[in-house]
């Protein structure tokens, strides 16, 4: 029976369905056609477990990634952002260290987030992490992707066999008088460093030494600061280490870090970062039980026991021909507990996101470590540390930092004066000052 | 000029102008990606050696860059670092690539075609693989040069870790690595030494080391000239082996002026300082290549 007021509401029904159908045409149609990540062995995994999910929400559309390589991939970056941004793909997977440098050194070479919704997402990770991902004028041209805090992995047998109470060791001061008991006992080094560097940076624990510290190679204002009293202490700390014997030297590299989390050189101490506790798992399997994870000691008492430690982001490059495809990948990715919770089981890299973090499951007890691994990085997230200023000149100070190590291991320099140094040169290099 | 000569004139340069014009699109190839690849990045960089990037914007600053190289003491290192290398290591390899070429040529010599082929394979050889298999036979704990040196009593030697053993090892890759290159230029030049020659100073009672002295050497000088300025240049553009290697380190101790001009553009962003520093290093091979051509050629007059 045809009413007037039934074919109203039936014209008013197809008109609605029409409509619906135009809408959803068009959003299909804002997303299609095919992008490319660039990213590293397991971040690019992580990426890659991304993908069928996006997909199935916006079907037709192809992501690519490809494993680039680190640090291949910073080269390649540099120089596609060089050239304009010729050649760059359209995902890229920064390194925090890298990330200030490429905002101020080429404006205009990563796309600004914020014009594209950015903002909405920042609350949801942590706040230092966040700002690090953005440019000076506060636009957001990263979205955390790792965010690694320090983790402290020791030998359990080890400690047990020297007879030390691992609950005992409160400071660095603690640990390396520890050291030749635990040597004496077990023959293990305490500690594996890089003395010539020369594969490797090999700065990893003075930068989390100076961390604790709250301290840096720069302040917040940019000014130079790797020489000042906590740089000085920490690597005091490193020479009383060296001096004591208790100190590998093992070359840098990733053979041998797999080596001395496979037991296969004797250390006992591997100060290495979050992203490291699943490696460990899967790496060494036969070490099970053997390990253990607990926050690293302060270096003074009742110091910081947490130090942000490296992270990446994934940004989007201006020149990228489908930059609306891209973000909503990133978005879908590391914006949405889907997304994260694909990526966490693709690539085991220690998410930023807090819905992820406070999620069921993402605290469980591990076996391997016979702890909740992941609450031990929550807590180290939850403490008040610095935010770290990378700056521009991270790549020089990181160098000249290296350098002057290398003098007090190899040569038994004087920690104050090599820094020194190494400061003044940076300050030659750039148009920094050192800090008073 | 009268109406009637225009015409054959017209024809004449119409013949003309056809084979005049055709060798030059043959080298229209070579002229275009001459002038993209060479002429272009080299006006390119030496425009960026006089600027800097100063938040995010290129800036002029005239010979700036050029003033800092003569203060810093990094730059001075990597400068001391590769003549060092090249006073020792270019003598040493071409010693040894001239007495391996005349043992090549010599007729006692079996199978010389192995020989050959053994001595000038590490040319061929990729960076990488280079790079991974000294870096594992110069290994400090499991390398096999520091085993076969504790197996018969002698102390391990920290090939890569020690300021002075890097250096050594730099120079016995870079030996290793380009040793047969110069090898096979000798021997190439070795062929057009007239054998009479021998034949006649064997006659004369000339000693073998007198017959190489007065014989061989002075018929090599084009191909000494030759490798001395091939050998010049290429190490003090030296690179791929610190890079592989040591990286540069300890301690700079292994840092040539191309590692530091790499360091500076794609570590550091820094490309107006690294182009001057390219710039300045071209000014240096420049004048040495010159010096030595020189010397070389007047020793032949």
């Amino acid at each position: 029976m045809f009413t007037a007021t039934g074919r109203a509401a039936r014209i008013a029904l197809v008109t609605t369905t029409a409509l619906a159908g135009l809408a959803t045409a068009a959003s299909a149609q804002e997303l299609s056609g095919t992008i490319t990540v660039w990213s590293w062995t397991a971040p690019a995994r992580g990426v890659e477990a991304a993908i069928p999910g996006f997909v199935a929400l916006h079907p037709g559309v192809t992501i690519k990634v490809e494993d680039v390589g680190n640090p291949a991939i910073w080269d390649k970056i540099t120089t596609g952002m060089a050239a304009g941004g010729a050649g760059l793909a359209d995902v890229l997977n920064i390194g925090i260290d890298y990330m200030g440098n490429y905002v101020e050194t080429f404006p205009g070479g990563l796309a600004n987030l914020s014009t594209m919704g950015a903002d909405d997402l920042a609350a949801q990770f942590p706040s230092g992490m966040w700002a690090s991902g953005s440019g000076p004028d506060g636009a957001v041209y990263g979205i955390p992707y790792e965010v690694n805090t320090s983790g402290f992995f020791y030998r359990k047998d080890l400690f047990e066999k020297a007879g030390i109470d691992i609950n005992s060791i409160a400071t660095w001061d603690d640990l390396i008088a520890a050291g030749p008991k635990l040597k004496e006992a077990t023959g293990a080094d305490l500690i594996a460093m890089d003395k010539a560097a020369t594969v490797a940076d090999s700065a990893g624990l003075w930068q989390l030494l100076t961390n604790l510290q709250g301290a840096f190679y720069f302040n917040a204002a940019g000014e130079i600061t790797m020489n000042g009293p906590a740089g000085v202490r920490s690597l005091e700390l490193i020479k009383k280490a060296n001096d004591a014997g208790v100190v590998a030297d093992i070359p840098g590299g990733w053979d041998n870090f797999m080596m001395q989390i496979k037991g296969q050189t004797n250390v006992a101490v591997i100060p290495a970062a979050s992203w490291a506790a699943g490696v460990f798992e899967s790496e060494a399997p036969d070490m099970a039980g053997k390990w253990g994870l607990r926050l690293p000691p302060s270096v003074e008492a009742g110091g910081l026991t947490a130090a942000i430690s490296g992270g990446t982001y994934l940004s989007v490059a201006e020149t990228s021909t489908n930059k609306q495809l891209a973000w909503e990948f990133v978005k879908y990715a590391l914006g949405t507990l889907e997304g994260q919770q694909a990526v966490y089981e693709g690539g085991g890299m220690f998410p930023g996101f807090k819905p992820m973090l406070e999620s069921d499951g993402f605290i469980k007890k591990s076996a391997y470590f016979d702890a909740e691994v992941n609450k031990f990085f929550i807590d180290e997230l939850g403490q008040d540390t610095p935010i770290v200023n990378y700056t521009t000149d991270y790549a020089r100070a990181l160098k000249a930092y290296t350098d002057a190590q290398t003098q007090v291991l190899l040569s038994g320099a004087d920690p104050k004066t090599v820094l020194d140094e190494a400061a003044a040169l940076v300050a030659g290099q750039t148009e920094r000052t050192i800090a008073k | 000029m009268t109406a009637p000569n225009t015409q054959p004139a017209v024809r004449r340069r119409w013949r003309g102008s056809a084979p005049r014009a055709t060798p030059y699109l043959f080298l229209l190839p070579v002229i275009v990606l001459f002038l993209a690849f060479k002429v272009y990045p080299y006006v390119y960089a030496a425009w960026l050696s006089l600027t800097k990037i100063q938040k995010g914007k290129q800036v002029f600053v005239g010979l700036g860059n050029y003033g800092r190289l003569l203060t810093d003491p990094i730059f001075y290192k990597a400068l001391s670092n590769t003549l060092l290398i090249l006073v020792i290591q270019v003598p040493l390899m071409l010693g040894l690539a001239l007495l391996l070429a005349v043992a090549f040529n010599s007729a006692l010599l079996k199978w010389r075609a192995i020989w050959r082929t053994a001595y000038f394979v590490p040319i061929v050889m990729g960076l990488v693989a280079y790079g991974i298999l000294f870096s594992t036979l110069l290994n400090n704990h499991y390398g096999v040069i520091n085993f076969a040196l504790e197996s018969i009593g002698l102390p391990r030697v920290p090939w890569l870790g020690d300021p002075f053993w890097a250096k050594i090892s730099i120079i016995i890759a870079l030996t290793w690595h380009y040793t047969g290159n110069s090898a096979v230029i000798y021997l190439a030049q070795l062929q057009s030494v007239p054998g009479e020659l021998y034949e006649a100073a064997e006659i004369d009672g000339a000693s073998a080391f007198q017959r190489f002295w007065h014989i061989t050497l002075p018929g090599l000088r084009p191909a000494i000239t030759l490798t001395v300025v091939l050998s010049t240049i290429g190490t003090l553009q030296l690179f791929d082996e610190p890079y592989v290697l040591t990286n540069g380190g300890p301690n700079n101790a292994t840092l040539t002026i191309g590692m530091y001009l790499y360091q500076n553009g794609f570590k550091y962003f820094d490309f107006g300082y690294a182009s001057a520093i390219g710039y300045v290093l071209t000014g240096i091979i420049g004048i040495l290549a010159l010096i030595q051509f020189r010397l070389l050629r007047e020793k032949r007059a």
